[in-house]
């Protein structure tokens, strides 16, 4: 049986190098309408993020390692490009992530200006591997950092703001998920559990097995098991976290998570909210709330932030919430504008038309050639309209 | 109500047959079609309005749900193992489909051999990820060779002198003059979610979850 409209086979590729055109793993060309697109998604964030007193800082993409690494954990560091610089001799890394940078600015240059500090940045990172869901290895990261405010008004602003941001765009469906990420450590310290346990225990709240995690617990068996039923939709979960036992030196996490979600049910109480007290993964570095973002339908996360200490690990470290949005995660998730619509310029047309016409809202494509075909070029270059005879004379359809 | 259904991603073969009265019991049953071998049907509904059912392969099962394509899947703990996706939430052992996952060589070579002095050794096995990381846990370097299936053969005619695999009652082992020298780990098959699902459709799957280890509580009482 063969079908016709299936066309043969091309020659099996040959071992020869590579296209020319052929990029490096993980690495796109953006072309048009989406580059356009994802930086006009990029303003309307940081717009918003300004009008909430959100300043913009611009670092460097490479620095010294020392400095770009500095109060990282190493999975950071994993996910460096490292370079020698030829002036210095010294090893410099290309950033993996642009909220150390911000904490390092807030904390060194900007030491001096009065607290809480609020700063946005937009730029893009580079790292070593993609993600299973986002092979990408260079991506564009939105931000804010809120320095030096260690409360639960603080968090909520800065989650609050990355929901308005992201509905501004159209995104739908907009979930928030809540964890304190130092819970399950702080348990495992207060009942002295042995590493190896720890992490065989991790490994089964990571998988959300319940049943895995009580066998190995040995203590904390039944506090786990509590934690892990408390995950879910809010109102629920809150009820039964708030009805857990937990020990005194873990109450105020507990507290601040209840705060926090209290607060969000309030003021934002379209976007779905559900917690999950015993997430860890990706929150190593945060000592608070943290949390992550994502929409129905939308594959993986679209940002996620949290408290953590900016700057130094010793001496000045200031407590701090912040929140990263991905955009290549983002940008699906944004309903594409409609195209702008094309006014066709022949050559010779004065230059004041083509400003009257931009004002108007058109874009214009101004011919090069006194001696083309006028209405051919403009259809070719997918013009809606020409100006012709002191008027905007719309093209008919084509067939 | 969410207009994109739930997909439970089941592997075809030999876990099917367990899980499909797992699924009886819970009262989830597929369209006439899914129990024809004739049909040639991929996606399946079910009784339920808004769950449907994909059958595909065990391996992938896994990747199916990591990526979102489906929002629950049964894959057993040795496919989970291998890929050790972090999009991917176990949370139930479903207590099916068990069995291990072994290192194996032939009988005349087990009384010979001097595991301490290994430095490198060639093992064929359907999952590399697994076998390099056992062997490199014991300072070992495996140089492992995929294959699909018909690992018992590769010892016999010489391709490598062990191979990684699923055992479960060892007659194959036994019919090919292999014997099992180390248990990797035990295998069963779990219920799998996706990260994201369970986060944005957290009441459906949590429902859902529920209703499985109910299943699996009564059974195993």
């Amino acid at each position: 049986m063969s079908n016709a409209s299936v066309p043969p086979a091309p020659a099996p590729p040959s071992l020869a190098p590579s296209a020319p055109t052929l990029l490096p793993t993980g690495l796109r060309d953006a072309l048009p309408p989406e580059a356009e697109h994802q930086a006009a998604c990029v303003v309307a964030l940081l717009r918003g993020f300004a009008d909430e007193g959100y300043e913009r800082v611009e670092p460097p993409l490479v620095e010294f390692e020392e400095s770009l690494l500095a109060d990282a954990d190493s999975s950071v560091a994993r996910q460096t490009f490292r370079l020698m610089d030829p002036v210095s001799q010294r090893m410099m890394g290309v950033r993996p992530d642009m909220t150390i940078q911000v904490a390092r600015i807030a904390t060194s240059r900007l030491a001096h200006r009065p607290r809480p500090l609020r700063l946005a940045y937009a730029g893009d990172v580079l790292r070593v591997k993609g993600s299973q869901l986002q092979p990408q290895r260079q991506f564009t990261q939105v931000g804010v950092e809120l320095i030096g405010a260690a409360s639960v008004s603080a968090d909520v602003e800065v989650i609050r703001c990355a929901l308005e941001g992201l509905s501004g765009l159209g995104v739908a469906g907009l979930t928030v998920d809540l964890t304190v990420a130092a819970l399950v450590p702080n348990l495992f310290d207060l009942y002295a559990l042995p590493a190896g346990q720890r992490q065989a225990v991790r490994a089964a709240l990571d998988r959300k097995d319940a049943a895995a995690a009580a066998a190995q617990a040995g203590p904390l068996a039944d506090l786990l098991t509590g934690l892990l039923a408390a995950t879910g939709p809010a109102r629920a979960a809150l009820m039964l976290l708030t009805s857990l036992d937990l020990p005194d030196a873990v109450q105020p996490l507990r507290q601040d998570l209840a705060d926090v979600a209290t607060a969000l049910l309030q003021q934002v109480p379209q976007v779905g909210l559900t917690i999950d007290p015993i997430e860890g993964r990706g929150f190593e570095y945060h000592t608070g709330v943290g949390f992550t973002l994502f929409a129905r339908n939308v594959r993986g996360e679209l940002g996620r932030g949290g408290r953590y200490q900016a700057g130094p690990q010793q001496g000045q470290a200031e407590a701090s919430t912040g929140v990263t949005l991905y955009m290549d995660a983002i940008l699906p998730a944004v309903p594409a504008p409609p195209p702008r619509q094309r006014l066709y310029l022949p050559a010779g047309t004065p230059v004041e038309v083509g400003r009257s016409a931009r004002a108007e809202g058109w874009v214009t494509i101004a011919g090069l050639d006194p001696l083309e075909a006028v209405d051919e070029t403009a259809t070719r270059l997918n013009c809606r309209a020409i100006f012709r005879g002191g008027h905007i004379i719309e093209l008919k359809e084509r067939a | 109500m969410d207009p994109r259904p739930l997909v439970l991603a089941l592997p075809k073969g030999r876990i099917l047959d367990e899980v499909m009265p797992v699924l009886a019991r819970i009262g989830i049953v597929p369209e006439p079609d899914f129990e024809r071998d004739s049909s040639r049907k991929l996606r399946f509904s079910t009784n339920i309005p808004g769950l449907e059912i994909i059958r595909v392969r065990s391996f992938d099962v896994a990747t199916f749900v990591a990526f979102g394509a489906a929002e629950l899947g049964v894959a057993g703990s040795d496919v989970l193992m291998e890929f050790n996706y972090s999009e991917l939430y176990s949370p139930l052992d479903l207590g099916i489909g068990r069995c291990h996952i072994s290192v194996a060589e032939p009988a005349a070579l087990v009384d010979a051999d001097a595991p301490q002095q290994w430095s490198h050794v060639r093992v064929a096995t359907k999952y590399p990820e697994i076998t390099k990381a056992y062997f490199a846990a014991r300072g070992v370097q495996a140089e492992c060779v995929k294959l699909n299936g018909a690992l018992e053969l590769a010892p016999t005619l010489g391709l490598c002198e062990r191979i990684v695999d699923l055992v479960s009652t060892g007659a194959t082992l036994r019919a090919n003059g292999l014997v099992e020298v180390a248990r990797i780990a035990d295998v069963s098959s779990r219920l799998i979610v996706n990260r994201t699902a369970l986060k944005t459709r957290s009441d459906e799957l949590t429902a859902w979850i529920d209703r499985f280890a109910e299943v699996t509580r009564a059974r195993a009482a």
